[in-house]
């Protein structure tokens, strides 16, 4: 697939020419080029740290999250006797029905206050970086920049408006994510049993020593398999539901421009926008699974280098 | 791998393992412990609380038997006692029957002898009467010169007499 620079492809897009489905598609879901991000910052042993969209993204779900997380909590903890209301309700029945029902099944009564903070943010994190992606929020940006604000393209704002918002569907943020959870589960481990120990349980007991041998790279591939299917079951997840809405509302423009702006329209009408509407409903789902699921399975497997009887 | 969609990027990665890592030790810090202690807190209250609930329950329903075995037992006490002074008086009233009775028999007895002894007496003094006036008719006769042996006839005759009348008085 061949992309172009954003700063071409918005400038192509401005003049009207050709529909590329593939690349406007690219364009509302990649991250933002590294080598036009929104901060430049030094690179470090080769390691460009600079700021891109993805990056800018998560900042912005962490300071949400960190601000509406924490100020509800205290309002809440200041009242005696505390009742939970409005926002409260809802963390308030996450944080019991991760504890109840993910953490506390998983990895047993005595490790449950030790790992909830994680799994909490996991999920909460996870959920609110979803989340962003489905509100169109740097779409209205970038309309309001092309009639009203008309930013420079080498603006903050603009190149703020290049690239998908969904953080969770780039895979080196998935992947990030998962090599927590690895080292969560090596953590874990380790501490319920000792590090030789649970180094140890990667075989499980009683086994023939050349069964062993056969069992410690089995065991080690699963290890490795266990957060590499973490990266990839979210990112494909949050990248294909926006592909999936991106595509059908990029019939509006191919129709558009084959038949006509109101054929165009009446296609999008009577077809594209519908069901962008149903894939969105769905999506919703989507998001809410995707976190639940990243969560629980790292609850799952901390439990499972915790309980290591095979 | 010109797609953008499969780019690694490391600098990404790395920010991401920051910005999670700082995320999770502020809200672990400033919510999460938190929040997790106030609901403990609070389930240990209200599992508390329902417990308190439940003894006070017991205890009612404890004092509620109590107070019915109590009004059950102050019921048959009063019944005991109703039928036992029920009976006491029945046995009073047969009592005082009986003595009753007994007296009325004793009086009668005593009236009884009393006439025999009254009447015992009344015949002794009719007899002694009757010798004293048989003596005075005797001396009266003897003194128009009766002889001896006329004077005891006649008095042994007299006597005779008497006793006949007298016993076919009786």
């Amino acid at each position: 697939m061949q992309t172009e620079t954003p700063v071409q492809e918005h400038a192509a897009e401005a003049a009207a020419e050709a529909f590329n489905a593939g690349a406007v598609i690219i364009e509302h879901v990649a991250n933002s080029p590294i080598d036009h991000p929104l901060i430049h910052l030094p690179t470090i042993a080769g390691i460009d740290f600079s700021v891109t969209k993805h990056v800018f993204m998560l900042w912005v779900v962490a300071a949400l999250v960190f601000v509406v997380v924490t100020t509800s909590v205290r309002r809440y903890l200041r009242q005696d006797p505390f009742v939970p209301s409005g926002f409260m309700n809802a963390l308030e029945a996450i944080v019991v029905f991760l504890r109840d029902n993910v953490v506390r099944p998983s990895v047993g009564d005595r490790w449950t206050p030790t790992w909830m903070p994680l799994v909490l943010t996991l999920f909460v994190f996870i959920l609110t970086a979803n989340a962003i992606g489905l509100i169109p929020i740097f779409e209205v940006l970038g309309l309001l920049n092309h009639w009203v604000f008309h930013a420079g393209e080498e603006s903050f704002l603009a190149r703020l408006l290049h690239g998908g918002s969904t953080a969770t569907s780039n895979f080196n943020v998935t992947a990030a994510l998962a090599l927590i959870t690895f080292f969560a589960i090596i953590v874990a481990g380790s501490k319920a049993h000792g590090v030789v120990q649970h180094w140890k349980n990667l075989v499980p007991p009683g086994v023939s020593p050349f069964l062993a041998v056969a069992l410690i790279p089995i065991e080690i591939l699963g290890m490795l398999v266990r957060p590499f299917a973490l990266t990839m079951r979210l990112a494909a997840n949050m990248t294909g539901g926006h592909i999936a809405i991106l595509a059908i509302l990029s019939f509006v423009f191919i129709f558009a421009e084959m038949a006509g702006a109101f054929v165009g329209l009446g296609v999008g009408v009577a077809f594209a926008v519908p069901l962008a509407v149903g894939i969105t409903a769905l999506e919703i789902i989507i998001v809410l699974v995707q976190a639940y699921v990243f969560t629980l399975l790292t609850a799952v497997f901390i439990g499972m280098a915790i309980h290591a009887h095979h | 791998m010109d797609n953008p969609l499969v780019q690694p990027d490391p600098g990404l990665f790395i920010w991401t393992i920051l910005t999670f890592l700082v995320l999770v030790a502020l809200l672990a810090r400033f919510a999460w412990r938190p929040l997790m202690e106030a609901l403990e807190r609070r389930q240990a209250t209200i599992a508390r609380s329902l417990e308190d609930a439940r003894r006070a329950q017991q205890e009612l329903e404890r004092l509620q038997r109590e107070s019915a075995q109590m009004m059950a037992g102050a019921r048959a006490e009063a019944e005991a006692i109703v039928s036992r002074s029920r009976s006491d008086a029945e046995a009073l009233r047969e009592e005082l029957k009986q003595k009753a009775r007994a007296e009325a028999a004793a009086i009668v007895r005593n009236a009884e002898r009393q006439i025999q002894l009254e009447t015992a007496r009344a015949v002794q003094q009719i007899r002694q009467e009757a010798i004293d006036l048989s003596v005075a008719i005797a001396s009266k006769i003897l003194r128009r010169q009766v002889s001896k042996e006329d004077n005891e006839g006649l008095i042994e005759e007299t006597l005779k007499q008497v006793e006949a009348g007298h016993g076919l008085g009786r």
